[in-house]
């Protein structure tokens, strides 16, 4: 409630100096003020880089990466209702990110960051979930989003028994080389037990099948359903940022998981979450 | 006219930010003229959605305004349209948004725009061209004769902007500016 009262006093001077803007309707904008509309307002606000009307900030200006400005701003980056946001956890994470001897900022251009993008393709005439993972990547001067990963079931369920060390049944004898391997067809025959034959450290590469899917015509792509982030740039801490659509002050880009990590967790997570074994 | 008015902004764009020499860093003094170029291109776009989508526009001068407005926007720009409590996202060629925003079958429709924006920082692509994205809000309401009101909804557009360097000789001068065409838009529809 007490953030709530600071965002509407803070941004209510706002509504009625607005300039220079695109229309004329004037209803109530506070919620539109509040929400934090774009992933980059959600880096800037984190950083104290712009003001509470938007305006940016830039180093050496008055305000830039103000300590209060940030506090006030870093506590509205909070989904209020998300269970996976620890109000001790909220409240610690962000002492931290504005230690005075070490503060936390974002970087849009700096690794630790990485987009996962819920999509849906149709997969043989049936409809079906996809997700993309995708990274900031820099090539000459510029900067572009790579796909860094895939996730699809269909694919997981073709390699459910690599590495499956109970299998006393699908294997290649050691001797077969004596027979010039005239045994491998049998590997072959039944394709569901395909994966029985692969040496133990092998990974599939999902990212190699949906490229040849594609290619082949077997996928094709219909639609973006969900994107969300996952950040891992500020010390001992993780967290996920995901858009929120409802007509409240908490609402746009905001983090929706927070979780204190050491620096092996992290990579751990990292790992869990785009799906590299 | 407007074309007109467009250059001389472009020039004095120019003029402000800096002379001649290439340089590709975005000042912020000159990130801010070029935002108010941006931003003139999307309160021209907000103008012609409201025009065409106007039920007392005549068909002929709806077209004329869809021409207008497609111009604003580079080649192959698609908007995508999702609503609530659906998962999909349509996408659309920008020629075809506008026409069925002109067909829409409502008696009158009003299209307003909130006062708010955002607008992004620049990012530079590998091609050397300049990306932002402008964040606009629109109310729209849609009236049948007998019912009244009969649809009514806020939708969220994230509008790209590319910006480019560009030359021009004017009075046999050779002058370097920065073209702004918009690009591709999400339209999101906002919780009622």
């Amino acid at each position: 409630m007490r953030i709530f009262t600071w965002v509407v006093l803070f941004l209510l001077p706002v509504i009625g100096f607005a300039q220079g803007s695109i229309g004329s309707l004037t209803g109530d904008e506070t919620v539109f003020y509040a929400q934090t509309k774009q992933m980059n307002q959600f880096f800037l606000r984190f950083n104290g880089e712009e003001d509470v009307k938007g305006k940016r900030y830039y180093s050496g200006d008055p305000g830039y990466r103000d300590v209060k400005v940030r506090k006030k701003f870093l506590n509205i980056l909070f989904d209020n209702s998300s269970p996976n946001v620890n109000s001790d956890s909220k409240f610690v994470f962000i002492d931290e990110a504005l230690n005075k001897r070490n503060p936390s900022f974002l970087d849009f251009y700096s690794k630790g960051w990485f987009a996962e993008v819920t999509t849906s393709f149709m997969y043989k005439k049936e409809k079906v979930n996809l997700i993309l993972y995708l990274k900031i990547e820099k090539q000459l001067n510029g900067y572009k989003w790579v796909i860094s990963n895939v996730y699809f079931d269909r694919f997981e369920s073709w390699f459910t028994h690599l590495n499956d060390t109970a299998n006393l049944k699908y294997f290649i004898h050691p001797m077969s080389h004596e027979l010039d391997f005239m045994n491998l067809h049998k590997v072959f025959k039944e394709p569901e037990t395909l994966d029985y034959y692969f040496e133990k450290e092998y990974q599939p590469d999902m990212t190699a099948l949906f490229v040849m899917e594609i290619k082949n015509g077997n996928l094709s792509f219909v639609s973006v359903n969900n994107v969300k982030f996952h950040v891992f740039q500020v010390q001992n801490w993780y967290f996920e940022i995901s858009y929120f659509n409802r007509n409240d002050v908490n609402s746009g880009w905001l983090i929706s998981n927070l979780l204190r990590l050491n620096d092996k967790d992290k990579k751990d997570l990292m790992r869990h979450y785009t799906h590299l074994n | 006219m407007r074309k007109l008015l467009s250059l001389i902004m472009m020039v004095c764009l120019f003029a402000v930010a800096n002379r001649v020499v290439a340089q590709d860093s975005l000042s912020p003094q000159r990130k801010q003229a070029i935002d108010s170029l941006a931003l003139e291109k999307v309160r021209d776009l907000s103008k012609y959605i409201s025009i065409i989508g106007d039920k007392t526009t005549p068909w002929s001068d709806a077209q004329r305004v869809i021409e207008r407005a497609a111009e604003l926007f580079m080649e192959n720009s698609e908007i995508g349209v999702s609503s609530l409590g659906k998962q999909d996202v349509n996408y659309y060629k920008v020629r075809e948004y506008f026409d069925r925003l002109m067909q829409l079958n409502y008696d009158k429709v009003t299209i307003d725009w909130y006062k708010i924006q955002y607008v992004s920082d620049l990012v530079r692509q590998p091609d050397g061209t300049y990306v932002g994205i402008i964040t606009i809000y629109q109310r729209f309401q849609a009236f049948d004769k007998e019912k009244g009101l009969v649809y009514e909804d806020t939708t969220k557009k994230d509008i790209t902007v590319y910006v480019k360097r560009k030359e021009t000789q004017i009075g046999g001068r050779l002058i370097n500016f920065w073209d702004v065409m918009l690009g591709d838009i999400r339209v999101k529809e906002t919780s009622k």
